[in-house]
Parts: structure tokens; sequence; C-alpha cells
């Protein structure tokens, strides 16, 4: 910014204050404020004057800055409510629960923040304005890092640091010594022409370098988040005790892929549950509260590979063939036998049930068995893990499978699936079934429920647990991560480091060779430069073998 | 001098914002553009839908060797059905637009028998009373292996890219995936394609 004005000041460009640039302005008034004061008024000329002003305000800093702040904002609703990608049945029980304001945020794309256009606009104006912000300024940067220091001011006594002293050496013998001291010290050096004699030097560029880093790391970020969205996915399958699944597209209950993923692109990895095993606290305030979850599955990278086994754990996921596989829920999954009015059984499955909101694992769940015979049969399922009768009620007093029961409704008719219209494993759609129990039905692990009107049997027979799993392949990550360090490095560099000058002249005189030396910090944020200052001066006076007094002030004047 | 300070300023601003334009096309374009892949070379559709599909010949991809355990309990390999054309099948009990298409896939098996055309399923994620139930309600009496865990569903990803269930091949005489529909079939889908991979239509 300082260089821009600096620039303007020297092409004798007037600058217009804000406010005033309405009519007799001119096009000179947009050259005021380019990143930072985002003050600039509108241009009185054509489209590509409106264009360079939009793209001015886009891109600077205060921009950024509200956009930035509108991203968390609009994130916010994303944490506070349920989301349809990550718990589509919170959505459902939100709409159930808030009739009149569920279809309005519903409306607004608050049930799924993160792809709604209003998230999207925002983001995708972010990005632009921190590329069309940071381009630049690397560039700007890059040129500065590679800079001279300037010409020796004329007077170096009016600099905040300086300090005189007589020398019996000529004026370039000198000036020679003085740069042979600073090139030991590390600054870089600027020689005067042949006929003066002045030495200017800096030090602190990776000050620049720093701030380079940081702004190009900056970038390296936003591209590897697109590299994660266009490359990346991100899927989840619920895998019962003793089944195996394999990753393929089918086989995934939910997958989102990112843009430039293929069907093909999934790594050939299978999954086998051997075993579940989850502990709860049984005493203390926090009863049932979950004190460990442990997943022993068995898995092949790719098909014809041995079989390996890995202990899934809550945070410590498996890792095989860049994907990464989470450990994410787990619930009971109540095996069922039902045989149909002719004898013949036609459905013998563990069916997972999905945990409800009560607590303790209270689970609900459907079986639907359409290939009963005449008629197909539904039901309409609760398995409590730790069943205890309350007043005729069944409430489950613990997650874990202490006296596990079955209570459920049985149904007969039409389950509505021959038509092909696609419908979920959790729900029963009851329009063109007859209700066949009055009451609800209590099954015991082992128990058989005979069917009114002799159409068949349910059995009980015993209950398996089931994980669910994420599976995330996100090749932005890792350098999302690297370039994320790499700018907190340049940060602190940027911070730390000082950019300060020192310059020397000699001038001969009746009594020898008169030496001035100039210090000036650009930064000196944090002070320290009157010490490092002194100290030169000494080193500087010493190799001159100074005869006259040193003399030293500490701000010019 | 004060027009040429001005066309600088705006230069460096026009630069980057070219830039800058320029990538948010190109990053439009291919992200449009991954959306409509899958119209490769020698496809061609049947019937105006896009989820029945022929391959040309030099477009086929072949089907791996796979063994497995029928509804009934016995092994199938399907090296048993070289030199034949063969419809496979993926379906599950539990999938409704399988039971859509089942009546279809029922006819046309008995339809195709004496061309020398077998029909083979492959009951996904599924358990063997349900999926038997499924066979006898629909009549269907070519045969199925059982791949619950999806594992011979796997195999043949390097074949057809298979995204759903149902989802229905055709392996032509050489073994190789000759037509495919993605999804709920119907009888004149598949007839068409059969008609075309039998050679009885041109």
């Amino acid at each position: 910014m300082t260089d821009v004005r600096a620039e303007e000041a020297a092409a004798g460009l007037d600058i217009v204050p804000s406010g005033a640039g309405s009519g007799g302005a001119g096009a000179g008034s947009d050259g005021a404020g380019s990143d930072g004061t985002g003050k600039s008024a509108p241009p009185s000329f054509g489209i590509s004057g409106w264009l360079t002003w939009g793209w001015r305000q886009l891109t600077s800093m205060r921009t950024a800055l509200v956009l930035l702040f509108l991203l968390a904002l609009g994130s916010v609703p994303g944490s506070m409510l349920p989301q349809e990608g990550a718990d589509p049945a919170g959505v459902q029980q939100y709409f159930t629960s808030h009739p009149a304001l569920a279809p309005l945020l519903n409306h607004l794309g608050l049930f799924n923040v993160f792809a709604a256009p209003w998230f999207a606009a925002i983001y995708l104006l972010l990005f632009t304005s921190l590329v069309g912000c940071v381009v630049p300024r690397t560039f700007r940067l890059a040129g500065s890092a590679r800079s001279l220091p300037p010409r020796a001011p004329r007077f170096l006594s009016r600099l905040p640091h300086s300090a005189g002293y007589s020398t019996a050496l000529p004026p370039d013998e000198a000036i020679e010594a003085a740069a042979g001291v600073l090139a030991r010290r590390g600054f870089r050096l600027r020689r005067a022409p042949a006929a003066e004699t002045w030495v200017s030097a800096e030090r602190g560029y990776l000050r620049e370098a720093g701030n380079l880093l940081f702004h190009l790391a900056l970038l390296g970020v936003l591209v590897s988040i697109a590299l994660g969205g266009l490359f990346g996915y991100k899927a989840d399958k619920l895998l019962v005790a003793g089944q195996t699944f394999a990753d393929t597209r089918s086989a995934l209950d939910e997958f989102h892929p990112g843009r430039l993923v293929g069907g093909g692109d999934l790594p050939p990895f299978t999954i086998t549950l051997n075993q579940f095993a989850a502990s709860y606290l049984e005493s203390g305030p926090d009863r049932g509260q979950p004190s460990f979850f442990d997943a022993r599955i068995s898995y092949t990278a790719s098909p014809g590979d041995p079989a390996r086994s890995y202990d899934l754990e809550i945070n410590r996921p498996l890792s095989v063939d860049s994907t990464k596989v989470y450990l994410i829920g787990h619930g009971y999954a109540p095996v069922f036998r039902v045989t149909d009015a002719r004898g013949q059984v036609v459905y013998n499955a563990a069916t997972p049930f999905i945990p409800g909101s009560t607590g303790n694992f209270l689970s609900e769940g459907v079986v639907k068995v359409p290939g009963a015979q005449p008629q197909q049969l539904g039901f309409l399922c609760v398995f409590v893990p730790t069943a205890v009768d309350v007043g005729g009620t069944l409430e489950s007093v613990f997650p874990a499978a202490g006296n596990p029961a079955v209570s459920l409704i049985a149904y007969a008719g039409d389950l509505g699936m021959n038509s092909g219209v696609p419908q979920s494993v959790y729900q029963l759609d009851t329009a063109g079934m007859r209700r066949l129990t009055t009451g609800t039905e209590l099954l015991q692990p082992g128990q058989t429920l005979r069917l009114p009107g002799g159409r068949g049997t349910i059995a009980f027979t015993g209950y398996r647990q089931w994980v669910s799993l994420q599976i995330t392949h996100d090749p932005g990550q890792l350098p999302a991560l690297a370039c994320g360090i790499a700018a907190l490095a340049g940060l602190l560099l940027s911070f730390m480091v000082r950019r300060r000058r020192v310059f020397v002249r000699a001038r001969a005189g009746e009594r020898g060779t008169t030496v001035q030396v100039g210090g000036l910090a650009r930064t000196d944020a944090s002070g320290g430069f009157e010490d490092e200052f002194a100290s030169l001066a000494n080193e500087l006076a010493a190799a001159h073998h100074s005869t006259g007094p040193a003399r030293q002030s500490e701000t010019g004047e | 001098m004060f027009r040429g300070t001005v066309s600088r300023a705006k230069r460096r601003v026009l630069i980057p914002a070219a830039l800058a334009v320029t990538a948010l096309v190109v990053a439009v374009v291919l992200v449009a553009g991954a959306g409509g892949g899958g119209a490769a070379g020698g496809v061609s559709y049947v019937g105006g839908s896009t989820s029945a599909v022929l391959y040309a010949a030099g477009h086929r991809h072949p089907v791996p060797d796979f063994t497995g355990t029928t509804l009934t309990g016995s092994r199938l390999s399907f090296a048993a059905y070289r030199g034949r054309v063969v419809v496979v099948n993926f379906w599950g009990s539990w999938c409704t637009p399988c039971r859509a298409e089942a009546p279809a896939l029922a006819v046309l098996s008995a339809k195709y028998q004496p061309s020398g055309v077998r029909f083979l399923g492959v009951d996904v994620n599924d358990d063997p009373a349900s999926a038997g139930a499924f066979a006898r309600g629909f009549g269907i009496r070519y045969p199925s292996v059982s791949d619950p865990g999806y594992v011979i569903t796997q195999d043949f990803s390097s074949a057809v890219p298979i995204s759903g269930t149902p989802t229905t091949l055709v392996v032509d005489r050489s073994g190789r995936v000759a037509g495919a529909v993605f999804g709920s079939t119907t009888y004149s889908e598949l007839n068409a394609i059969l008609m075309r991979v039998t050679g009885k239509a041109a």
C-alpha cells in the first residue's frame, strides 16, 4: 500500500479525498486506495471502469475479512441444526417437532448449509477475493525480497539512530572497511557510484521471504482444499458383526464423491467385522456412558491380498490404500426368522435397528417380508437392550444387552415394494396393510410369536451388533496441513525478523576523515535495534581506528 | 504522464483479474465437463434412455472368472458359461426396483432359453431365505450366486462401472460385456440388447 502511494505522489497525481469524486474528480480518483482503504468512489466512466472498481472492492482486504466473517457466521446453523448429510434422521425429527418453522428453514437451505447456494456464493467470492488479493501481493513481495537497499541519505544524523567519529583513514578506505564489517554481519550492500563515498546496507530480508512464504502457502491451502473437493469422497457403510463388505459403489449406503471422482476410483478393499464390543460405565453419576468401543476387523487391501486384522476404535481409523476408515457409530441388529402361511422360511436375517433419542439404545426398526405368501408381512419393532417393565411400557435402563427384548406390531398386506419406487429400509409404509395384532407383542430371545389367522410366525432368535463406518479420501488433506504449517512459519518469520538499514558516509575534513553512521529499523515493533546499532557503531569505529570521540545520539537532532 | 500512470495502475489490476477469471472459467468447464462424462466412444443407447447401453466390439471389457455358492447351496463357476451369451443380473430381495423388473427377467429368460442364452443372478446383501422367497414368488428359474458382501460385484467393477442395484449386464460369447442396463430394466430394453448381441437384429 505504501509504495502505491509513493508512486502516485512521485507521478504528481492528486489523490482525491473520498466523497469528492462525484463530478469533477476525473479518472485519476480510482488510483487511490488499492487494498486496505476500499473507500474509492465509483469512477464516472464506462464499463471497464466499473469492472476495475468492482474488482478492487472484491479483492480488498476488508471485503475478504467480511466474507470470512460471513463464512463463519453461515456455518453456525450447520452446527446448531441437524444436517441432511450427517444426520437425516435428526432433520426428520426436527420437522415433526417444529412443523411451522422447519419448512421455512428448509427453504433457506439451513438443513443442508454446506450445499446451499448462498453458502457456495460466499465461499466462491471469498476464494476469488483471496486469489485476487494474494497473487499480486506475491509478485510485489517477490520483487521486494530481491531489491537493493536505497541510496544513503545526505544527512545521516537525522535518522533515528546515528553516530559519528573521525578517523585517519582516507574516505574511500574508510568506506571499504565499513563495507567489510557490514558484509561480515550479513548485511546486503549497495555501493556508491565512483565519485561518492558512502555505503548502504540492509538486512532482515527474511521478513519479506517469510511474508512471501505466508502468501504462497495461503494459495497452497486454497488449492489443497479445491483438490480435496474435486478428487476426494466421503462414504458411509453400516456393517453387521460377522458380515463382510467390498468397497464398491453399490455396497455403500451413502456416497458423496468429489466432482472429478469416477466410479472405478474406489480402492478395492474388503472389510469384515469379526466382533464389536462396547463397554459402559456401570455406576456413578455417568452410569451408562460409553467407556470403550472396539471393533475387531480383518481387511484385505485388494483382492487376493492376505487378510490382516485391525482394532478400529473411535479416533483410531484404519488407513488403507489412501483412504481412512473411521468408526463413527454402532447399534443393535436383532435377528428374526419369519415363516409364512405355507410354512416356508421367508426371512432369516440380522436387521439393523436405529438407536432412538431416548438413550440407553432403545432402538427402532422395521422387518419387511415381501416374499411372504399369500400376503406380504411387515413388522414395526422396538429393540430394548436391558428391558424393564415400567407400568406396562418397556424402558431401557442400560445400553448393554443385559436383558434384551423386542416389542412389535405385525401388519399384513401390500408393502408397496413391487412398484419399483425406492423406500427406506427403516420405514414401513402401512397404507396398504392391515394391523394383525391389537397391542404390542413382547418377545425375548428364542421366543416365537404365532400370527393370528395362521399367517405364519416370527421368531426373535438373538441379536448382533453393527457399526457404522465412514470412509473418506481427501487428497488435499496432507498438502493443506503442510501449507498451513508453512503459512504459520512464514507469519512467524515476518513477525520476528526486523528489516533494518545502516548507512555509512565518510567525508574528508581538516582533521582527517569524518565518518557518519546512521541506522533505521523499518519495522521496530519489538525494539532491540538500538543495542544492535550501538554494537555495530562500536565495531565500525574500531575497524576505523577512530581518533575522535565516538558520539552517539538516539534520535536525529 | 497522467494517462500513462492511470493505464499502468489499471493494468496492474486487470492482469490478475483476467488471470483469476480465466482460472474460474477453466474450473467451471472442468467441473461441468466431469458431470456429463460417460458418453465415451463405442457406446450407443437403447430405447432413447442413457441407462441402457450397447458397447461396440472394440470397447467391451472381459468379465472376471468368478465362482460362488448358489442360493440352493451348490457351487457355480462362471467359466461353465463360456461361449454363450449370458445375462448377469445384480439384485436383492430388499431392492424395490429389482422387484419391479423381476417379471420381465423371468419372461425373457424363458424366451431366450432355446437360443442358448443363459441368465444368472448375483444376489447382493441378502439372506438365502428372503432370496429364495423372491425367486419362488416371481417364478425365476435361473440360478443366482449369493454375494452378501458385494465381493463379486467389486470384481466386476473392472469390466463395467456398477453404481447400484439393480444392474443387468449382457455378456457376449467371448466373455465380454456387450450391453448393460443401469437401474431397473424393462422387457423392451433388455430384449433390444439381447436381439443385438445374439445377432437376431442388425
